[in-house]
């Protein structure tokens, strides 16, 4: 398959706008602006796109969501704060190729109504907010940004918007919270960002990679997204391997891939040869698969299935000599990191969990810790306010489904049984 | 209305009823610490998680609103272990230091792991500690974060009641703190709402720390004895020594809402400087006598004077009952006809005031006022001297539009929840309010040819009547179009219009020109003593009789002083009134009392005015009566005796009847419930006056006619001098209640000096910043004191509070020139 969101990132000065307009660039903006909005919407509904941040909502049907009348404010945010561990495919685009990021913001912001819109980008991502910067300085200059952009009744302006550092920020109230200055926590739903979101007005949040999908699909329409990939998740996705495989980097492949081709055929197989262990398919938020399921096709459906999760596409592979007790400790330890302390099960559950987990992974291991473990995951999740806490528990009791010997071992021996 | 189930019992609630409030009328309870009736949800806490048939997630009740046929669930296997797991949650990160807390007993988290549990603590891992002692946050909050369970309700209150936002969440997750910025002293209100909201014993009184539990104190409801906001509040004591005031959700109007001088103003009641004997002066010192005696004395110089030679003036901080037995005594045995509730203004602009506000036209409830398109603040620095009034305000404009104009020259801190602030010029609401109904009769003139004094507008000019007040002109028009476009309109008039003696016949004649425009008008008068408006019903007025009939005219507090300058007052009798510290030209006042032959003060302290007087009666405090008290909504609310009065002080009923009792044998009994019985029947207004616990009953109509405005002596305005650039207006400070607070020692130590505040550009001016000294000189006297420095306050304005002993402000004032001009020099 032609790459489409990784096209032009291997390009010299691939971040420029006339290497992006060599390659075709902002072509799909000035088709899409000769259709209605509406046809627009009805065409990213009928592409299949599903959001690619890590919640898989159809992002036709949220845009369809926004309230058409004309008077209203509105906005269009781009949430670019990649926090997910093992997540880096959105800085690829906003580094190498943010004119795409921009091109498909302009056609959404158009689809939607929006004439402000803001991308509320990772505040470690310090070089790719400053190329963003540039990138739209120079859209402004050639008309894509601004009053009556390509001679049209629709104006735009984009906002780059640095975060400072919370994890949480990318759950898109909390990312709404932080944008208007308040603490990054997230806000109660209803009323959901559709109808009252930033300052209280329609917004429509959209992943980067999400926001990317759009100039390709205006330019060759929703029948040749729908086939790329599964009926029910088309469409081409960027898989961030990371961990022991030979060759990490960003994939772009079709959704539906399996993570053996993924891990085995793109990724050169396992590092050193060793004997693969785990895998988190789709960033620590999902529950890591053994072996046997790596024939597991890398979409939303597929992975549901087996209980685990898309997610950001993160693939993280362990190999045998991985211990999944210090595993799934550090990426506790992350979730109570960035608990951002709104709610008690997961202010107080993570904790809990990681001190656990640490002594656990330390040799302290007690009687009963692992029992507690599952118990403490019973009280957090479903109970929490946001899905933070939830995907702490997932996390670890995907650990705990597929490895749990291992954590008993732990307990009863303390000392690890991959390692020792 | 919404018909839902509620664990199978079918019940009907309003739209918009929270699930949570719905269990409650049904009949179950749902445990929460985040959810507080006053402040915004935010689900946080997850102890009032429920099920509802059909979703697959529990729902946090205190944000979810009843919808039609549903089945909500709350006392189910996973209801109840959620909240068992909540707690438990909880309980890994609590201090568990009950035995040393200062909450236990009456701890929400105690309490509620009592009743959900978990019985057995199973967290054995290490607890994060944020600090190792308690720190202060000011002198009357100290914090214990360890205890903290992350309600966030202290931070929410200071938000969105209190207006300050001093409070804020620190850091992250487990690390999550609220406190102040770098954990230093508040810069606050100290009212100790955040104390009030906590739910653990996170936030703690300092001066109630260690003191006492809850079961070892006494308590006894009552109404706060500052302004005339009349919060309902418990003081409790222990050992004979009152240790705390509280206000509780559940009873009362202003629920758990109390001022710093509610809630830590209590302790003047412990003094030691507490008058407990009387005392005469011999030889130009005071000694003890007996009651026998003293009333003897009393009898042998009120009974022998006459009338028209007795003058009589009672503090607005007395009971109902008092006041009207005070009348019966002045009028009925001393037949005096010269009476008064204060001496701080001119009774006829007291007159005026009343007819103005309607004060004579029953009551109006704070929460009604709100109800309107738009509300008129005018005539009162209402942060500072109605604080809890100040918080009603803000919670209604937190939770919808309505457009609030704040006219006052001073800056204050409901100015952010305001859509229109005048910074008008001091003691120009004359021509501020005129200037609105002259925008009000240009633009509908032919509605108001009925009204009366609205020719008067004819011939007036727009320009001049707005430069006359200091204001633009655009900034009038503003105002005047809320009002135009309103369909319902409220003015809470303050004290003001009466010590300035300025704009009352304009206020009424707004009042009356919106009522022409077919607007409904509310006027809720804004007093800053807890009685006031009870010292008037009771006709303790020179211009009117109990429940405002008419009456023979006597003289008001200045006539008293008047007529005592010119030896004409051979007897007077004060109660509870310091008249050397609050009438406004201190000079005067002493002179004038200088030549009263026989002055009685009854008081609880020895005040400047009991100083001077040749017998002083020991009276008693809030605390250590019964009776009521009627507040500025016209409200009537009960107070109950806690203690006695110290050594042989008697209450100011007691004495006042004895005193009636010593010169007319006649003079009936006065007990309470007779009183209270007599009241009901001789004045209209408070004829259906049943229940005075709780929210309280409000006073009717009088059906008396107190029409019109007396024609009131013009308060001389001093013209604009070079030499004297700043206006010096005065008030109460947010801590402190005329000099009676400062008898209160908390509060005394929240505000140790008295400040002269002008506006940050005048200070920037005059090359000075906040804490500087300068020296304020007036025409009269001049004072040394620090400055303290507001943003938005109108240049050219001084203000320094009336409270504070060391800067009496009223010696800067001259009789009947309560607006004096002022230089600032820097030191």
């Amino acid at each position: 398959m032609a790459e489409i969101l990784l096209q032009n990132v291997e390009k010299p000065d691939s971040h420029t706008l006339d290497t992006y307009l060599a390659g075709g660039g902002y072509k799909s903006l000035e088709k899409a602006l000769t259709i209605k909005p509406e046809t627009l919407i009805q065409n990213v509904k009928d592409s299949g796109l599903k959001g690619r941040g890590g919640a898989g909502f159809p992002a036709g049907l949220k845009w369809s969501f926004i309230p058409k009348d004309p008077g209203l404010q509105k906005y269009l945010c781009c949430n670019a704060d990649e926090g997910e561990p093992g997540t880096y495919k959105d800085r690829g685009i906003i580094e190498k190729d943010p004119h795409l990021l921009i091109e498909g913001m302009i056609i959404t912001s158009y689809a939607i109504g929006a004439d402000k819109a803001y991308i509320y980008i990772r505040g470690e991502f310090e070089f790719g907010r400053r190329r963003l910067e540039e990138a739209i300085k120079e859209a402004y200059k050639k008309g894509y940004l601004g009053k009556n952009i390509m001679g049209k009744d629709f104006s735009l302006d984009i906002h780059v918007h640095a975060g400072a550092g919370a994890y949480i920020c990318g759950e898109e109230t909390a990312l709404l919270e932080s944008l208007e200055g308040y603490r990054g926590q997230p806000r109660k739903k209803p009323p959901f960002p559709a109808l009252a979101g930033l300052y209280g007005k329609p917004t429509v949040i959209n992943n980067v990679e999400t926001l990317s999908c759009i100039p390709a699909i205006v330019a060759k329409g929703p029948e040749w997204f729908t086939g790329i990939g599964p009926e029910k998740s088309p469409g081409p996705k960027i898989f961030c391997v990371s961990g022991h495989v030979k060759n990490p980097g960003l994939y772009e492949l079709p959704l539906g891939t399996t993570l053996r081709e993924i891990i085995y055929t793109h990724c050169g197989g396992i590092r050193d040869d060793k004997k693969f262990k785990a895998v988190i398919p789709g960033g620590v938020s999902a529950p890591m698969l053994p072996e046997a399921d790596l024939d597991t096709p890398m979409d939303f459906e597929s992975l549901a299935a087996k209980g685990s999760m898309l997610g950001s596409g993160a693939v993280v592979v362990m190999d045998e000599t991985a211990c999944i007790v210090k595993a799934a400790y550090i990426i506790m330890r992350f979730f109570s990191h960035e608990s951002c302390g709104k709610c008690t099960p997961c202010r107080c559950g993570t904790p809990w969990l990681t001190r656990i987990l640490k002594r656990l992974e330390q040799g302290e291991g007690r009687d009963g810790d692992v029992k507690e473990l599952e118990r403490l995951c019973t009280n957090i999740f479903g109970r929490t306010f946001c899905p933070l806490g939830d995907g702490a528990v997932m996390s670890l009791r995907g650990a705990l489904k597929h490895f749990r010997d291992e954590f008993v071992y732990h307990e009863q021996h303390k000392e690890c049984m991959a390692t020792s | 209305m919404v018909t839902l189930k509620i664990n199978g019992k079918e019940i009907t609630v309003a739209e918009g009823t929270l699930i949570v409030d719905a269990a409650k009328a049904a009949g179950y309870d749902i445990p929460t610490f985040c959810y507080h009736k006053d402040l915004l949800g935010v689900g946080s806490c997850r102890m009032c998680l429920v099920e509802i048939e059909g979703q697959k997630k529990m729902h946090p009740s205190c944000i979810t609103p009843v919808m039609q046929d549903m089945s909500v669930l709350t006392e189910t296997e996973t209801v109840l272990s959620a909240r068992a797991s909540m707690l438990e949650f909880l309980l890994s990160n609590h201090a568990l230091d009950c035995p040393v807390c200062d909450k236990g007993g009456e701890c929400e988290l105690q309490d509620m792991v009592l009743e959900h549990g978990p019985r057995k603590g199973v967290h054995a891992e290490p607890k994060l500690r944020f600090h190792d002692r308690d720190y202060a946050l000011s002198d009357v909050i100290i914090k214990n974060s360890n205890r903290c369970v992350q309600c966030v309700r202290c931070v929410r209150v200071c938000e969105e009641i209190v207006g300050r936002g001093v409070l804020g969440s620190i850091g992250r997750g487990a690390h999550q703190e609220e406190t102040s910025f770098l954990r230093t002293y508040l810069d606050c209100d100290s009212d100790g709402m955040c104390i009030a909201v906590c739910p653990v014993g996170c936030y703690m009184r300092r001066p109630f720390r260690y003191r006492a539990r809850p079961w070892d104190l006494r308590g006894s409801k009552t109404v706060c004895p500052y302004c005339a906001t009349g919060c309902r509040m418990t003081i409790q004591e222990r050992d004979g020594e009152v240790v705390r005031s509280v206000a509780n959700q559940e009873d009362g109007f202003n629920g758990i809402m109390l001022c710093a001088r509610g809630r830590f103003g209590y302790d003047f009641i412990n003094s030691a400087e507490r008058l407990k004997r009387p005392l005469m002066k011999k030889d130009g010192t005071f000694e003890e006598v007996s009651w026998d005696r003293a009333l003897s004395v009393v009898k042998e110089k009120f009974g022998s004077t006459e009338g028209s030679k007795i003058g009589a003036v009672a503090s607005a901080r007395l009971t109902n009952e008092e006041f009207y037995l005070f009348e019966r005594l002045v009028r009925g045995v001393f037949k005096s006809a010269n009476i008064d509730s204060t001496s701080r203004w001119d009774p006829a602009g007291a007159g005026a005031f009343i007819s103005a506000t309607g004060i004579n036209g029953g009551g109006t409830p704070v929460t009604e006022c709100l109800e309107s398109d738009t509300v008129l603040i005018v005539g009162s620095q209402v942060s500072d001297e109605n604080p809890v009034t100040d918080y009603f305000v803000r919670r209604t404009a937190r939770d919808k539009a309505i457009n609030l104009i704040i006219a006052s020259p001073r800056a204050m801190k409901l100015d952010s929840s305001a859509a229109l602030t005048l910074r008008h010029a001091p003691a120009r609401n004359e021509p501020l309010l005129n200037a609105l109904c002259f925008e009000l009769y240009k633009a509908e003139g032919k509605k108001l040819s009925g009204v009366k004094g609205v020719e008067a507008l004819k011939g007036l000019d727009a320009a001049k009547l707005a430069s006359s007040a200091g204001l633009d002109e655009d900034e009038v028009k503003a105002a005047a179009e809320k009002l135009k476009g309103s369909g319902t309109v409220a003015i809470m008039a303050g004290t003001d219009f009466i010590r300035y003696n300025d704009g009352l016949d304009a206020l009424a004649l707004l009042v009356e020109v919106l009522k022409s425009l077919g607007k409904e008008v509310k006027v809720l008068p804004l007093l800053d003593r807890c009685n006031q408006r009870g010292a008037w019903d009771m006709g303790v007025h020179p211009g009117f009789g109990p429940g405002y009939t008419a009456t023979e005219g006597g003289l008001g507090s200045y006539g008293m002083l008047d007529a005592a300058a010119e030896g004409r007052m051979d007897a007077m009798y004060v109660v509870g009134e310091d008249i050397v510290s609050l009438f406004p030209d201190e000079g005067f006042a002493r002179q004038a009392l200088e030549k009263v032959k026989f002055l009685v003060v009854q008081d609880i302290f020895l005040s400047e005015t009991a100083k001077m007087a040749d017998l002083v009666l020991p009276g008693a405090s809030f605390a250590e009566k019964d009776g009521t008290f009627t507040n500025q909504e016209g409200r009537v609310q009960a107070i109950s005796k806690l203690l006695p009065p110290p050594g042989s002080a008697r209450t100011d009923l007691d004495v006042i009847g004895a005193i009636g009792a010593s010169i007319d044998a006649g003079f009936a009994a006065s007990d309470l419930a007779s009183l209270t019985g007599e009241i009901r029947k001789e004045i209209n207004m408070y004829s259906e006056v049943e229940s005075v616990w709780g929210e309280g009953t409000f006073v009717k109509a009088s059906g008396s006619g107190l029409t019109g405005s007396k024609k009131t002596a013009k308060a001389k305005k001093e013209k604009k001098d070079k030499d004297y650039p700043f206006e010096l207006v005065t008030g109460n400070h947010l801590f402190h209640s005329g000099r009676f607070s400062r008898r209160a020692d908390i509060l005394k130590g929240l505000s140790k000096e008295a400040t002269v505040e002008i506006s940050s550009e005048d200070a920037e001016k005059l090359g000075v910043k906040e804490g500087d000294r300068v020296k304020v000189k007036g025409m009269h006297y001049e004072a040394e004191l620090p400055v303290k420095t507001k943003r938005g306050t109108r240049s050219g304005v001084a203000f320094i509070a009336e409270n504070y002993e060391q800067v009496p402000v009223n010696r800067f004032l001259r009789r009947g020139e309560p607006l004096q001009r002022v230089s600032i020099t820097p030191l």
